[in-house]
């Protein structure tokens, strides 16, 4: 058997077909490869917001067992800051991901990017008014990490369920289990449970991101 | 005996319809976005994208964002069926090596 090439082009003929197949399989993963690039990203920034963050929240609470103690008017804003910042990094990765690209799954990327946002500041609204209501700021401090790891967990449910990324499912059950328990240790020892668990959790996830995108090349 | 498709069987054309086969059937490619994707120059590319599309192979989509041109890409059915006709063959063609 012996292929035709085309003859005004170029460089086939002197590859064989296991070559070719190569040139192909790479091709076919660019695409793939740079929207995998982004998820350790995600993982890293939020990893890092929150192990930081709440770190810095608990060690600034009111009642801390933390051997430095904070300020909170330090605290607060950094926290605020970084999880800013890291909302705003995330942002720009996954819209940089799907960049010039039409339809399909480019709308499934930017309605699981809107879900953030449409499930967070209700969730936000809604710790609002439990703290104003209650008056006690540890009912601020026990709600919004669990909501929100929460929100990331089923979020992240939704990710394995739509890219079949087991590593979002596994962390999916770490946050939601992170969500349940770590009330139960009263605040502001909760801030740094969640700190502990699901910071380090994220963190992890993308260590292994980053090594599964090296072994795939 | 089975010939390799001549429209896709040049290295260039093979990269180009292997990066739009990995798209959703319902989903397209800005042409810089693809010309980024496979290290290609603007020139190479169309001349390349051309003799897919006179193959019914790639729909050129032409428009406009706001008042800057814009081309998007994809395969037609005909094209994926032909890159999964080549790849198949080509696999053929190792296992029968």
């Amino acid at each position: 058997m012996s292929p035709r090439t085309d003859p005004t082009t170029d460089d086939s003929a002197a590859l064989g077909p296991a070559e070719m197949l190569a040139l192909a399989a790479n091709a076919d993963r660019g695409l793939r490869r740079a929207s995998e690039a982004q998820v350790p990203v995600h993982y890293f920034v939020w990893g890092g917001a929150w192990l930081v963050g709440y770190t810095l929240l608990w060690s600034a609470w009111e009642g801390t067992t933390s051997p430095i103690v904070v300020p909170m008017w330090l605290a607060a804003p950094v926290f605020a800051a970084l999880l800013v910042g890291a909302a705003a990094v995330s942002a720009i990765v996954g819209a940089r991901s799907t960049r010039g690209i039409r339809g399909g799954s480019s709308v499934v990327g930017i309605v699981y990017g809107l879900s953030w946002p449409i499930l967070g500041f209700p969730a936000a609204a809604l710790g609002g008014a439990l703290t104003r209501m209650t008056g006690d700021p540890d009912v601020g401090a026990l709600y919004y990490p669990s909501v929100f790891a929460l929100i990331v967990a089923a979020l992240y449910l939704a990710g394995f369920m739509m890219w079949r990324s087991v590593d979002q499912l596994v962390i999916a059950i770490v946050l939601a289990a992170t969500a349940g328990i770590t009330p139960w240790f009263g605040a502001p020892l909760n801030l740094l449970a969640v700190a502990l668990i699901a910071g380090i959790a994220l963190i992890a996830g993308g260590v292994v991101a980053v090594v599964r995108n090296r072994r795939r090349g | 005996m089975t010939d390799l498709d001549p429209v896709i069987h040049a290295a260039a054309r093979l990269r180009i319809t292997a990066t739009l086969a990995a798209l959703d059937s319902d989903e397209r490619i800005a042409f810089p976005r693809l010309q980024e994707l496979l290290s290609m120059t603007a020139g190479n590319l169309s001349t390349h994208l051309q003799k897919l599309e006179d193959a019914g192979y790639v729909v050129i989509d032409k428009t406009f964002q706001g008042r800057t041109p814009a081309t998007y890409l994809a395969l037609t059915p005909r094209g994926r069926l032909a890159y999964d006709e080549y790849t198949t063959t080509l696999r053929a063609l190792i296992g029968g090596a």
